[in-house]
């Protein structure tokens, strides 16, 4: 039983060895404008877009998106709206009622409007969850067209835990009617600086 | 029973059929937007193909380098023969870790294993916590399609299982009410869970960490507030390198549902501080079906339905009709390498039309393979059965227009290989075909919107 037998049984059912076929990804290339791709595709995954203006700054443009908003965690170096601190001690069941959370992305993904985010930017694996709210800030310098060029960005990474997020929690579980805020984050919004 | 009793019983309720074969069939059209807008979508299909033939060919240097690398990442790996194995496994980690209470996110394969049953006999809690799988977990029944579990439930019906188990107010299936007072319920269960288990989409070899996909969040909350994380996968969800994610993720969700990615794809390769994280390697037939050469592929599926979804039979019989954990076209396949007696009826629950191979993004030849179980099937089953199912399962394809014209190239190929009695059964398990309204240019709600006025 179990490991020896599983190992055993496929070596001996298995077929001759087929070749692991290269990516070749010119296959994939496309001259295409991947910012306006990038929002585009956020807006269709259901999250939200603010460009920050020149004369904007990101603390009172996430302040008027989320006016509501008391308890705040932000990992956002400078940031003043935070109101709650998190270490990576934080026991992450306290973190049931935070209303927003805001944490820097690391670089998005034109093609799916996905934002790719690791324990690096946030100290409780939790949070980007749990939190009512998200707002993700990044720069526009840090986009990429697809999924082969994102794995090549993250090839030398600390491996712990990341992950690449695409709008907000959603279901159509209930007869396929697209219902936004599912089991995590409500909405997600995407501050462009 | 055999499929197409068991579809004749879900075609009681026509209104019901009809509204799951346009739901079913809207999915697939959104999937075929999503892919026609990815450049390279039939090279990347090739790709995908290509790795997971590879894997099989390398499955067991795969297996222990994931196992060195994940153990080197402080993650505990087990390995389990059957299902049994499986569940005492995960029973075992439970007990040692003094687990009462346990939240699930979607796997497939602990369906397959029956763990919940298992679990809940030796008194610990399991709450399925993807809204689909506790819709289906409620109402003491299975999920009826491996990515929308709850597809075969009208609103009402939640409406009223949610009213009687969450106590929620009367809503007349009001889906953004039923899903908030969901959310709550979980909310709930989560925070008091002491334990998850979670399902892997992809596995991968070089880094030994998994990636574990949802759309609602549900997996992440569990596996994050809790102190021990357990993590079920099949042996072929093995990729070598991290790389080949970059394929699969630009797959998976746009075969699935027509999403560009899932909302989150989580990549998990330590435990956090403090944590445990287990993952269980399971076989449970699945090397028996690499010794069929024929039918060997069968193992690339990345489970993302689309087969289902474009089923013609599938989406007018119920994922329930096929009395397995994985239902459709690729459950057909996959089913008969376990019990031949028992799903002896699936492999002719098919026009054979083709249309499952030409959505499967990982391209395995699924109706080819259901061809290949039928002459199987047809020597080793006991005859009179066999040939009532040909009879009633051909008659549902010839006799049903809506069929018919989906599956004018499975007509060809029936008139070219079925013997002439197929072809000219007049029987009819499906209940009088239908017109039904074009639903081109508007979107599945609206049209569905408008229908129900119309029919008050
Ligand atoms: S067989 Fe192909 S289409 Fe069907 S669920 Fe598996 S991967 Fe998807």
């Amino acid at each position: 039983m179990g490991r020896e037998s599983i190992l055993k049984s496929i070596k001996s059912n298995k077929p001759e060895l087929v070749e692991l076929p290269e990516i070749d990804l010119n296959l994939f290339a496309e001259e295409i404008d991947i910012l306006e791709a990038f929002k585009s595709n956020v807006k269709l995954v259901g999250g939200k877009l603010k460009e920050l203006g020149d004369n904007e700054d990101i603390d009172s443009v996430i302040r008027e998106l989320y006016p509501k908003a008391e308890r705040i965690v932000s990992q956002l170096p400078g940031s003043n709206l935070r109101t709650v601190l998190i270490t990576k001690e934080t026991e992450p069941h306290s973190l049931e009622k935070i209303d927003l959370a805001i944490i820097k992305g690391e670089f998005g993904v034109a093609e799916n409007g996905s934002v790719w985010v690791s324990e690096n930017q946030f100290s409780v694996r939790v949070l980007p969850f749990i939190t009512n709210d998200l707002v993700i800030v990044l720069s526009k310098k840090d986009l990429c067209l697809h999924m082969h060029e994102a794995y090549k960005k993250i090839a030398n990474r600390d491996r712990n835990f990341g992950l690449f997020i695409s709008g907000p929690s959603k279901t159509a579980d209930i007869e396929q009617c697209l219902v936004i805020g599912a089991q995590g984050a409500m909405s997600l919004t995407i501050v462009l600086i | 029973m055999s499929h197409s009793e068991k579809a004749e019983i879900f075609n009681k309720n026509e209104a019901k059929v009809n509204w799951h074969d346009k739901a079913l069939w809207f999915v697939r059209e959104k999937r075929d937007t999503a892919a026609h807008k990815v450049k390279g979508w039939e090279e990347l299909r090739n790709l995908a193909s290509g790795i997971k033939a590879n894997v099989l060919s390398n499955l067991d240097e795969y297996l222990i380098e994931f196992e060195e690398n994940a153990q080197k990442n402080g993650i505990k790996v087990h390995w389990a023969s059957d299902a049994e194995e499986h569940n005492t496994i995960i029973h075992k980690i439970l007990e040692d870790n003094k687990v009462e209470k346990v939240v699930k996110s979607k796997s497939m394969l602990t369906e397959e294993c029956h763990l919940n049953p298992f679990l809940e006999d030796r008194g610990i809690e399991v709450i399925d916590t993807d809204l689909g799988e506790r819709i289906v977990q409620l109402a003491k029944e299975t999920p009826s399609h491996i990515v929308l579990p709850a597809i075969h439930k009208t609103k009402e019906e939640v409406d009223t299982l949610f009213q009687e188990h969450l106590g929620t107010k009367p809503s007349n299936g009001n889906p953004e009410y039923l899903t908030n007072e969901a959310r709550k319920h979980l909310r709930d269960k989560f925070l008091k869970a002491d334990a998850a288990i979670t399902g892997v989409n992809f596995a991968i070899a070089e880094t030994g960490g998994i990636v574990v996909c949802t759309n609602e969040g549900n997996a992440d909350m569990g596996a994050h507030l809790v102190k021990t994380h357990i993590a079920c996968m099949g042996i072929e969800k093995i990729i070598p390198n991290e790389e080949h994610l970059g394929v699969f993720l630009r797959l998976l969700a746009r075969s699935a549902t027509g999403q560009p990615i899932t909302t989150y794809s989580s990549h998990f390769n330590k435990p956090a501080e403090g944590k445990e994280m287990h993952i269980v390697i399971v076989d449970n037939g699945r090397t028996e079906q690499l010794s069929r050469k024929e039918f060997r592929s069968s193992l690339h599926c990345i489970r993302c339905g689309a087969c289902m979804n474009t089923c013609p039979i599938y989406r007018r019989s119920g994922g329930h009709s096929y009395d397995a954990t994985i239902p459709g076209p690729i459950g057909s396949i996959l089913s008969p390498g376990k019990d031949l007696t028992k799903h002896s009826s699936l492999p002719f629950a098919s026009t054979l039309c083709g249309s499952c191979s030409n959505v499967c993004p990982v391209k395995i030849n699924i109706h080819e393979q259901l061809y290949a179980w039928r002459q199987i099937v047809t020597k080793e089953v006991k005859q009179p059965v066999v040939k009532k199912t040909i009879l009633k399962i051909t008659g549902v394809a010839l006799s049903n227009r809506l069929l018919f014209n989906i599956a004018g190239k499975s007509a060809r190929f029936m008139l070219k290989y079925a013997p002439r009695f197929m072809v000219y059964s007049k029987l009819n398990v499906w209940g009088k075909a239908r017109e039904l309204p074009e639903i081109k240019n508007q979107n599945f709600d609206d049209w569905y919107k408008v229908k129900r006025k119309n029919n008050g």
